[in-house]
């Protein structure tokens, strides 16, 4: 189906209809697109993207909220099944999930500028079918595991917002069970106020036919604490873009990504950090690895405002090529406005260090299980930064990841 | 059976030639040392035999244990029962000390169609061996090699030297960046491991080394070839004049 068939056809299935603005937003982007009216050649959305390819989908979506589900472990420690994009409303003294309504459009439009020129934020803006609203409470200490299930066929385009309350302390897991030729475009809102403590672990692998555009905007307020974790095993396209503002003193962020691509997979990252805040500490570090004739990117951006002295930011990018076919584009910015700060940024890709692989053998170790070995350092001590559980998950798919690539 | 002779053997690296018709037969039981100015191709010679994949033999047999080590690749030299210790051991960070050794004595007992050591076994016979060399507990926790000292390093090359139990070990300048005392723990090290049915080629700068370890033969090696071989007394004269009497 043409871009223009799935936007007009399906015009009434898109949230926020009866809005003028939006409407006329939605006007202006759809002409954009057909204009391809974009910078092809320094605009980051468009890395290893096509705006043809895009353009081409058969748009379908039904909500269907009799599957999704929400599951108490224990007092703490909630499972959360968003199907086809929609929740299950919901709330109790620690957390309120709730669908988008009408109320949610003033936040829709309030959301950040950064996405400007973001293909991929226009396409969830013009066929934006779905959402939800979590809003977690004041003081609470909560585990929650948010399970994204998407049916064959399905398009998905979501907007979420979150709220971390003052003082919350949280781990939020997400996993995505895609099915089959899904597509999914996802943009998360983030916000976590004062002195909230939040781990966020983005777990992906699913099938080749599917797709998955994950975006997020995390906002931090004084003395706020954001550690993103993503992990990627897919065989599918998967586009990671993380943005964090640091907007209150004393806050940190850091966005941790590794990637593991073979066959013809193609992956996109960029992570952006603003630092809007004095005292505040960032930290980008993704990791891929690499076979076959697959392809990744990454853009990490720091950007330090002209008052947020005593800035610390970090980057760092590292990629290992299995074979002389992949290709691994790695592309670092800093933008420092002022002038009592410390950043750094590295990157080192290459294939395995042929001297680590050769001491290895040396000691009767076969190339095969060398190669696992060193591959799997690569990630070694990012391990243990997580939770057992997820560290355990994580090794299980490396495990496979490295069963498939060394036959 | 013929432990190791190296016959005619003849190596390049990127066309140029580093050994060349080096001979040099080892005996069970045998400490050999050999001496050399720079480039006169020792390093090289350790990384043949062990496998490097960087050089290129253009000719020769090395006979180890009645087979042709040169048709094996690295590890099967390995589990074979050859055991290089580096001159600069690599820094490998993430992959621990201790699942990595034990990988490596149980590829080894596979290869000889051994059973393989359990989890438990292996922990007390590493501890023992450790304790042995002075090496803390602490220190089988860490990555290999990484952000060890020189002497921490050469330590560790004896301590897989013990668990691997090889029955021929070469030593790559193995005294090069030690002070006295990491010397001494070195070579007491290897003196410890020596018996009748092992084999050492010691490749070294310095007589000081060879003072602790007491080889039954030393040799000099120039242009890639032995140009003379004798005891220890070959040493003390390289110490006094250089090589230039070679």
């Amino acid at each position: 189906m043409t871009f223009e068939n799935n936007f007009i056809n399906h015009s009434k299935e898109y949230i926020f209809l009866d809005n003028d603005i939006l409407s006329n937003q939605r006007k202006k982007i759809f002409k954009k697109i057909i204009q391809k009216n974009y910078d092809k050649k320094n605009n980051e959305s468009l890395k290893n993207i096509t705006i043809s390819d895009l353009s081409k989908f058969n748009y379908f979506y039904k909500p269907i909220q009799e599957k999704s589900q929400v599951s108490l472990i224990d007092d703490f420690n909630y499972e959360i099944k968003v199907v086809n994009g929609i929740c299950k409303n919901y709330e109790d003294d620690n957390i309120e999930i709730r669908n988008l309504t009408s109320l949610d459009f003033k936040s829709f439009l309030n959301q950040d500028n950064s996405n400007v020129d973001d293909i991929i934020i226009d396409f969830n803006k013009i066929f934006l079918n779905s959402g939800f609203f979590f809003n977690i409470k004041s003081n609470t200490k909560l585990h929650i595991r948010l399970i994204h299930d998407t049916s064959d066929n399905f398009t998905i385009f979501q907007n979420n917002f979150i709220n971390f309350k003052k003082k919350s302390e949280v781990q939020l897991e997400d996993h995505f069970n895609l099915t089959n030729n899904s597509i999914n475009n996802i943009n998360y809102n983030i916000s976590i106020e004062e002195y909230a403590v939040i781990k966020h672990n983005i777990f992906q692998n699913f099938a080749n036919s599917n797709k998955l555009y994950l975006t997020s905007n995390t906002v931090c307020e004084k003395n706020s604490s954001y550690n993103q974790n993503t992990y990627n095993f897919s065989d599918g396209f998967v586009r990671n873009f993380h943005h964090a503002y640091l907007n209150g003193e004393f806050s940190n962020a850091s966005l941790y990504g590794c990637f593991f691509l073979k066959n013809k997979n193609v992956c996109s990252n960029k992570t952006n950090i603003i630092h809007n805040a004095e005292n505040c500490v960032s930290d980008q570090t993704y990791k891929g690895i690499l076979n076959d004739y697959s392809k990744a990117n990454y853009y990490s951006n720091t950007f330090v405002s002209e008052n947020a002295q005593k800035t610390e930011g970090y980057q760092l990018s590292k990629g290992i090529l299995l074979t002389d076919n992949c290709s691994f584009f790695s592309k670092p910015e800093l933008k420092i406005f002022a002038d009592d700060v410390k950043c750094s940024h590295g990157s080192t890709i290459g294939p395995v260090d042929e001297s680590a692989l050769y001491y290895l053998r040396s000691r009767g170790i076969s190339k095969n299980e060398a190669m696992k070995m060193i591959i799997s350092s690569f990630i070694e001590e990012d391990l243990q930064n997580l939770d057992k559980d997820i560290a355990e998950k994580i090794s299980n798919n490396l495990s496979d990841y490295l069963n498939c690539l060394v036959k | 059976m013929i432990f190791l002779n190296i016959n005619n053997l003849n190596v390049s690296i990127e066309g140029k030639k580093i050994l060349n018709d080096f001979n040099i037969t080892i005996n069970e039981g045998e400490v050999h040392a050999l001496m050399g100015p720079n480039g006169s191709g020792k390093s090289t010679l350790a990384n043949v035999l062990a496998g490097n994949e960087d050089y290129e033999v253009n000719s020769g047999k090395v006979i180890f244990k009645d087979v042709d080590l040169l048709d094996l690749n690295i590890e099967e030299r390995a589990q074979k029962g050859l055991f290089l210790a580096f001159q600069y051991p690599v820094e490998i960070p993430g992959v621990n000390i201790t699942p990595f050794l034990h990988a490596s004595i149980n590829s080894k007992l596979k290869n000889e169609k051994k059973p393989e050591i359990d989890n438990l076994s292996f922990t007390k016979l590493l501890r023992k061996n450790a304790e042995e060399l002075g090496i803390s507990s602490d220190m089988l926790k860490r990555s290999i090699n990484t952000g060890f000292s020189g002497g921490e390093k050469k330590r560790y090359e004896i301590l897989q030297m013990s668990i691997l139990n090889p029955e021929f070990a070469v030593f790559d300048e193995t005294d090069s960046g030690l002070d006295v005392d990491a010397l001494r723990i070195v070579t007491e090290g290897i003196n410890k491991f020596k018996n009748p049915k092992n084999s050492f080629l010691i490749i070294t700068h310095y007589q000081k080394l060879l003072e602790y370890i007491h080889p039954d033969y030393v040799h000099v090696m120039r242009n890639g070839k032995i140009v003379k071989s004798g005891d220890i007394s070959l040493a003390t004269e390289i110490e006094a004049s250089g090589y230039q009497n070679f």
